[in-house]
């Protein structure tokens, strides 16, 4: 089966449920879920409990992503909204709930091997005895922020918010990098050559750019 | 902020777009161990609303052999349905017996401790594929997601793909049509009969509320 843009297949997911073709509906929605595979095992790999702290152990990239993946497969039994940046706001809650599933699968067993979290508590080391409950809560507050994205996505379709998004950067440099990277797909060096500047501003901008969006698409909601 | 970590994401990046299925861990590999963390998180911000790469041909070839997704869709060929490998990778990854998961159930449901060895035989079977999840009461998902603590949704969403597989399945081995002859009235109106007696005659024994919870649909 050839490649078919996400925004076409989900759109044709809904006009086949309409029509009652559910065996239709669910092949195209299993193609709208692997063409996403990438971006669940990738965003497990991502994943972080806080900003900056530690990931999921490797052992359990794969679980945590299997388990993602068929939570993305059975959300396209009750999928009703038509946008696709709606779909990938919530594959990234799915992917985010079930990171800090085998998140708290790990606390549980740190609770049962080590009597307490405090015990394991080492005040020169990286980690606190408050890690993972401070994670837990940031990722709550991360989920919800989550949430605020999805309702936002009710109005507008992903292409359009992310181009929304980059409209309401306040730096110039930025907006014209991330419309050349998120719209254009420019690769770095050709958004160089255009925009007349370093491979080394192309690669800062970038990355300031692609927080500034997150950041926006985030507190706009709130 | 190091310039090697801004390369990085940005070679990430393009690698991303050109739909040459980057890997997040090479990446945050080749940073320096301090950058990692914050690293991981602007791969992350990218990946949320990145547009999907125009994939060719071999690399959806290759995505669908990665095992996450053989196993996803055979599994769900193969049972019928998603809920069972859900179910069963949710309670494992609670390192749970099944028989633990139906003492919870039972305590949460408030149903009466006798019952905790049938509430444990219908989640076998569920997890076997071999109870149909339409039948199952939605106080029970919303018991086991609780438990489970996923969103109901979800688990109401893999019992719902069930539909669509035993449609699949039915387009796969469509039945055999036979035209029935003259006498064909004659011969099964005696055995549709006994067949209607059966079915009106009363069971021996009666439901019991974990029977209706697991049985009586939603």
């Amino acid at each position: 089966m050839p490649y078919e843009p996400d925004h076409v297949l989900l759109r044709r997911y809904h006009e086949e449920r309409d029509r009652g073709e559910l065996e239709m509906a669910a092949q195209t929605w299993e193609g709208l879920v692997v063409n996403n595979f990438d971006r669940i095992k990738q965003s497990v790999k991502a994943f972080r409990f806080s900003a900056g702290s530690r990931g999921l152990p490797q052992p359990e990239w794969g679980s945590a992503a299997s388990e993602a993946y068929l939570r993305v497969i059975a959300m396209g039994a009750n999928f009703r909204k038509p946008e696709v940046g709606r779909f990938y706001a919530a594959l990234a809650k799915c992917v985010h709930n079930a990171c800090m599933d085998y998140g708290r699968k790990d606390l549980r067993h740190e609770r049962h091997s080590a009597g307490s979290v405090d015990a394991r508590f080492d005040p020169d080391g990286e980690a606190g005895p408050y890690d993972a409950a401070l994670a837990a809560y940031d990722g709550e507050l991360r989920a919800r922020s989550i949430d605020v994205v999805e309702d936002e996505l009710d109005k507008q379709d992903a292409a359009r918010l992310v181009a929304w998004g980059i409209g309401q950067m306040t730096s110039d440099k930025h907006r014209e990098v991330l419309e050349m990277t998120y719209i254009k797909k420019l690769p770095a060096e050709e958004s160089a050559q255009q925009l007349g500047i370093t491979m080394d501003n192309i690669y800062q901008r970038r990355r300031r750019g692609v927080l500034e969006l997150e950041k926006i698409l985030r507190d706009s909601r709130a | 902020v190091t310039l090697e970590r801004d390369q990085i994401l940005s070679e990430f990046i393009d690698a991303w777009n050109a739909g040459e299925r980057p890997d997040v861990d090479d990446y945050l590999a080749r940073a320096p161990e301090a950058d990692r963390g914050e690293l991981a998180g602007e791969l992350l911000a990218f990946l949320t609303f990145a547009p999907t790469p125009a994939y060719s041909d071999e690399a959806l070839q290759a995505i669908r052999h990665e095992p996450i997704v053989a196993d996803a869709h055979g599994v769900a060929a193969e049972r019928g349905v998603v809920l069972p490998a859900l179910l069963t990778g949710l309670r494992e990854r609670m390192s749970m017996s099944t028989s633990e998961v139906a003492g919870e159930l039972v305590r949460m449901l408030r149903l009466p401790s006798s019952g905790e060895a049938k509430t444990a035989s219908y989640l076998d079977r569920l997890e076997q594929g071999k109870l149909e999840p339409a039948r199952v009461s939605r106080r029970v998902f919303e018991a086991l997601a609780m438990l489970f603590r996923v969103p109901r949704d979800e688990l109401e969403g893999a019992a719902d793909m069930g539909g669509w597989a035993a449609v699949s399945q039915a387009m796969v081995s469509p039945a055999p049509v036979f035209r029935a002859d003259k006498e064909a009235a004659a011969d099964v109106s005696r055995h549709l009969e006994v067949l209607a007696d059966a079915l009106a005659t009363p069971g021996g024994e009666r439901r019991d509320e974990v029977d209706e919870l697991f049985l009586g649909g939603r």
